[in-house]
């Protein structure tokens, strides 16, 4: 297990060098230059000063290594539009508000999302299937910003219940991004879940479990679910790529300074370093939580331990 | 990352069922005889089930009212002159949906935004299909050192973040119209359709009539094009309708963002993105577009589901008891 | 008294398509320490039977509705399933036909052989463990202390069956279910896990049900065999007898199909196999569920009208079948009137 833990950790290395290389080749074709997009006339030295300063003369490949080196020594650079601000200052202020909304919805999607499915599945073709079926069918089909707004209008607005948009100030602020973000991821891994649990439950050593005179209980306790959960494990980088992008609708419509927004932002103005930075950064959020997947992977199913060491 | 594939068994299928005779073959081989009464058992299967015979029907409905109604409307968007004192009515007779701020019917205006969402939604997917299968194909079929590569690539890019991703693309291109929109939606989430291209064409080189193909000496695009991509249909059918939602939303999400295609155009989302700043007021300039949406969503769900059901009967005798 | 008494049992399967009568009407007797062989091709209704002793089958579609099945002094089919489950593993074990997938992947071998120690003894962890150990042995499992912390996955298929055995006696159950326990095995680990079977029938004095589609394991196993075709019992007898003197035209059949090594049997070493396929069970044929591949069966004969009776040819041999071997005198008798 831990041969197979430092593989992987190994194995994230080459992937985060080509994700910054192909995030760095693409921001390249970016037309504009920050420097040259203000109408006002910025005088050629001066311009050639800045260029110089962020090594905007240099060739690309000298760039991206001077890059590779910030991004491992944990320098991201500094914002090229922003005066006397780095990156890291920058992702520092925004990128923990973020953090933290995406991963209330993760545990609220999992938290009432795989019970669901389980007892959905333990009542199949029952009122309560067809019933939690039909709330995941639709959950995972509304965009978000729909929920949002009906929340918005309805708990906040109308019946005056939750504030409205902002997010520093206690938990009331906290309750509607987070459940709109996770209704969707919810209703999915809902679904995945039920549709798992259905198809262990039909497993040869449930019937041997059975067999030996279990209670029920035990049954679906210790060997149903635990097996059932695979699915829904692999399940969960997805699903994590599914709540990054929902964060920048979220903190849009819910006024969240969040790092989502800032990147939308950072596009528009051309601020390459933080365009880079929070690209990099998520992308390293997604090696980070696939890597956790395989490990739990390798937890849950103890033949994928064989054969990957 | 490489998720490895589930490595549990098939499902057995409990005692009694099986007595009743032989279950419907699996889709294995491409034997043109069978195939064509394959399709035929799957269609049957795909009929009984309710839920994707009723949204298969919504789909198709709602795609044509989008086409056709524009034209029947006694509304024109775009030319009819604004006018303020029919701005934000509530449905009636004269305007189903009632109107937006400019008095303009909203109906009309769903069905205008409809057929640009469909049509970036339905190529787009088309394009990930085209990359997915191009890549899939080359990667699966190579094989050895090659496949190694281009799946370790994959794995790669699987780190990307899909809607940064996306919005730098947009960024990149510059301007936002339907074409770019579709490049911007496909260029991020081709990798799922490559791998399951990949997967079937790995899995039908194995048979032996394209090993006896191979011994006859065919050619390796013929090979490609009469044995391994024709059997990779079914797949790629259901694989349609999984990515659709998904690109949707996608659309969508971009378009609320404010990264949609440009005005006068309009999408679904586009619709939603411009209700932003009155929702308070009037929530149905978000609501309506959005249950647009989400009807488009859910009836590709359906669809998607109704077809590996029948397509792949062995999922759907579990469901049965 | 018989340990386990099986009375006109019917196990119907309701499905869409129909009532599936997969069990249909059968009755058999075992007694403490004999082994009943129940034979069969696939889907005649024999694993079926094996699942409605244990309270197994899968409900619904499944439903026991008639009959009774009496085991130690009670009717299983009157137990609550609570009630059943205290029988089940303890009383009533079984092995099933594949051991690749009747074993947990994702739990160790001694957890799985514990908890069933726990779920009716109540044994201490420390207790159950050297218990474990013991049985390991029992079912001649090497290195079987080292082995018990490992997972399936590691055992060969054999191994995993002697696994499911180990679990299968681990409470000394008075009887002992197998179900097609060698089929899915190579050749040569199947005469092992038999001999296996047969040393621990003996030794716990457990009654056993062996079922299978194969004369041979019968042959080397049984005491009294019980044939089925199409969920219900056509032959019944000792089994020396039914190799010896076969009555029914399917057990002919059957035993005709069954490779011989020995000189004059060996027609060009070809297996012989019955025409037709089995009836469909959701609409059996009327009469006897053979007649459409009986050779013996005749117009007129009421074989396709009637069901025929299960009778007693001789002691201890009962057939259902109008033309049964020693009444048809070698050559097939055109049907006086």
């Amino acid at each position: 297990m831990t041969a197979f833990i430092i593989r992987r950790l190994l194995w994230t290395i080459p992937v985060m060098l080509l994700v910054i290389l192909l995030t760095f080749l693409l921001m390249r074709q970016i037309a504009g230059n920050p420097f040259r997009r203000t109408a006002r006339a910025v005088p050629v030295e001066i311009q050639q000063n800045l260029e110089r300063k962020f090594h905007l003369d240099q060739p690309w490949y000298v760039q991206y290594a001077l890059y590779v080196k910030g991004v491992f020594t944990l320098d991201l650079g500094p914002s090229l539009t922003l005066r006397d601000r780095s990156v890291n200052d920058i992702i520092k202020e925004h990128f923990p508000k973020s953090l933290e909304l995406g991963l209330l919805a993760f545990i609220w999607a999992i938290a009432v999302g795989i019970p669901m499915g389980v007892i959905a599945a333990l009542r199949q073709n029952t009122f309560w299937d067809y019933s939690l079926m039909f709330v995941s069918n639709v959950g995972y089909a509304v965009p978000s910003f729909l929920i949002a707004t009906l929340l918005i209008y309805y708990v906040s607005l109308k019946a005056n219940l939750l504030p409205t948009n902002g997010w520093d100030g206690g938990w009331q602020y906290k309750v509607l991004p987070a459940f709109a973000l996770g209704l969707a991821p919810m209703a999915y891994f809902a679904r995945l879940v039920r549709g798992s649990m259905l198809e262990t439950l039909q497993q040869d050593y449930i019937r041997t479990a059975k067999a030996k005179g279990l209670r029920w209980r035990r049954v679906v306790a210790v060997h149903a679910l635990r097996n059932s959960m695979i699915p829904a494990v692999t399940a969960m980088a997805p699903t994590l790529g599914y709540i990054i992008t929902g964060t920048f609708v979220i903190e849009i419509i819910f006024s969240i300074p969040g790092i989502g927004r800032y990147f939308v932002t950072a596009v528009s103005s051309r601020d390459y370093s933080v365009v880079m930075g929070i690209t990099v950064l998520t992308s390293f959020v997604i090696v980070l939580a696939n890597l956790v997947v395989d490990i739990l992977y390798g937890i849950l199913d103890p033949r994928t331990r064989d054969a990957r060491t | 990352m490489s998720v490895p594939a589930n490595p549990r068994d098939a499902v057995a299928t409990p005692g009694g069922t099986t007595a009743v005779g032989d279950l419907a073959a699996p889709p294995s081989a491409g034997e043109a005889m069978r195939r064509s009464s394959l399709w035929r058992d799957a269609w049957r299967r795909y009929m009984q089930n309710k839920g994707a015979v009723f949204f298969g029907g919504l789909f198709l409905a709602f795609t044509l009212f989008c086409i056709i109604w524009p034209f029947v409307s006694p509304y024109d968007i775009e030319n009819d002159p604004v006018n303020f004192q029919e701005a934000w009515q509530g449905p009636s007779l004269k305007h189903p949906l009632g109107t937006d701020q400019l008095g303009k019917d909203l109906l009309t205006k769903v069905a205008l935004g409809g057929r640009i969402s469909i049509a970036i939604g339905i190529g787009a997917t088309l394009a990930i299909l085209l990359i997915g299968v191009v890549y899939g194909s080359i990667s699966g079929f190579a094989g050895g050192r090659l496949d190694n590569i281009m799946m370790r690539f994959l794995d790669a890019l699987y780190g990307l973040p899909y809607l940064p991703f996306a919005i730098i693309v947009l960024a990149i291109i510059g301007t936002n119209n339907i074409w770019t929109m579709v490049l911007a939606l496909s260029i991020a989430s081709w990798f799922t359709a490559a791998r399951i291209v990949r997967g079937q064409i790995i899995t039908l080189k194995e048979n032996d009539y394209v090993r006896a193909a191979k011994a006859v000496g065919a050619r390796w695009y013929r090979i490609l094009s009469r044995h391994l991509l024709p059997n990779t249909l079914g797949v790629l059918i259901i694989a349609i309708f999984l990515e659709l939602p998904g690109v949707i939303l996608g659309e969508a999400f971009l378009s609320f963002i404010g990264l949609g295609i440009s005005p006068p155009d309009a999408s679904l989302g586009s619709m939603a993105q411009e209700g932003r700043s009155v929702y308070r007021v009037h929530p149905n300039a978000i609501i309506i577009p959005s249950i647009a949406i989400a009807m488009l969503v859910i009836s590709a769900n359906f669809i998607a589901d109704g077809m590996r059901d029948a397509l792949d009967p062995r999922t759907r005798e579990t469901k049965e008891h | 008294m018989g340990l386990l008494e099986v009375h006109n049992l019917h196990t119907h399967f309701f499905t869409r398509e129909g009532v599936v009568r997969a069990v249909d009407g059968i009755s058999f007797q075992v007694d403490a320490g004999k082994t009943l062989g129940i034979v069969g091709e696939s889907g005649c209704g024999k694993s079926v039977t094996a699942l409605s002793l244990m309270g197994l089958i899968p409900k619904p579609p499944a439903r026991i509705v008639d009959g009774s099945v009496n085991f130690m002094g009670r009717d299983l089919t009157k137990l609550s399933e609570r009630q059943l489950e205290d029988v089940r593993g303890k009383e009533m074990a079984m092995i099933f036909q594949d051991p690749m997938t009747s074993l947990n992947p994702t739990l160790r071998i001694r957890t799985q052989i514990t908890e069933v120690l726990d779920r009716h003894y109540g044994y201490s962890k420390e207790d159950a463990r050297k218990r474990a150990v013991e049985l390991l042995e029992e079912v001649q499992i090497p290195r079987a202390a080292e082995r018990l912390d490992d997972y399936p996955h590691r055992f060969s298929g054999g191994m995993r069956q002697r696994v499911m055995i180990a679990i299968a006696i681990a409470c000394n159950p008075k009887l002992l279910i197998a179900d097609e326990p060698t089929t899915a095995l190579d050749v040569t680990v199947q005469a092992e896990i038999l001999d296996l079977l047969e040393e621990l029938r003996r030794e716990h004095e457990m009654g056993m049900i062996i079922i299978t589609h194969d004369m041979g394991v019968i042959a080397e196993t049984a005491d009294e065999v019980a044939v089925m075709y199409a969920g219900q019992i056509v032959e019944q007898a000792a089994t020396q007898d039914l190799f010896d003197r076969p009555e029914h035209p399917y057990t002919e059949a059957l035993l005709g199909a069954l490779p011989q090594l020995e000189g004059e049997n060996v027609r060009g070493g070809r297996l012989r196999s019955i025409p037709g396929r089995p009836p469909d069970l959701i609409a059996p044929p009327p009469g006897c569920r053979f007649a459409p591949r009986c050779p013996h069966a005749g117009l007129g004969d009421g074989c396709a009208e009637h069901l025929p009776e299960l009778r007693e040819l001789r002691p201890n041999h009962s057939v259902r079948s109008r033309h049964p071997a020693s009444e048809r005198a070698g050559e097939r008798q055109p049907v006086a009137t």
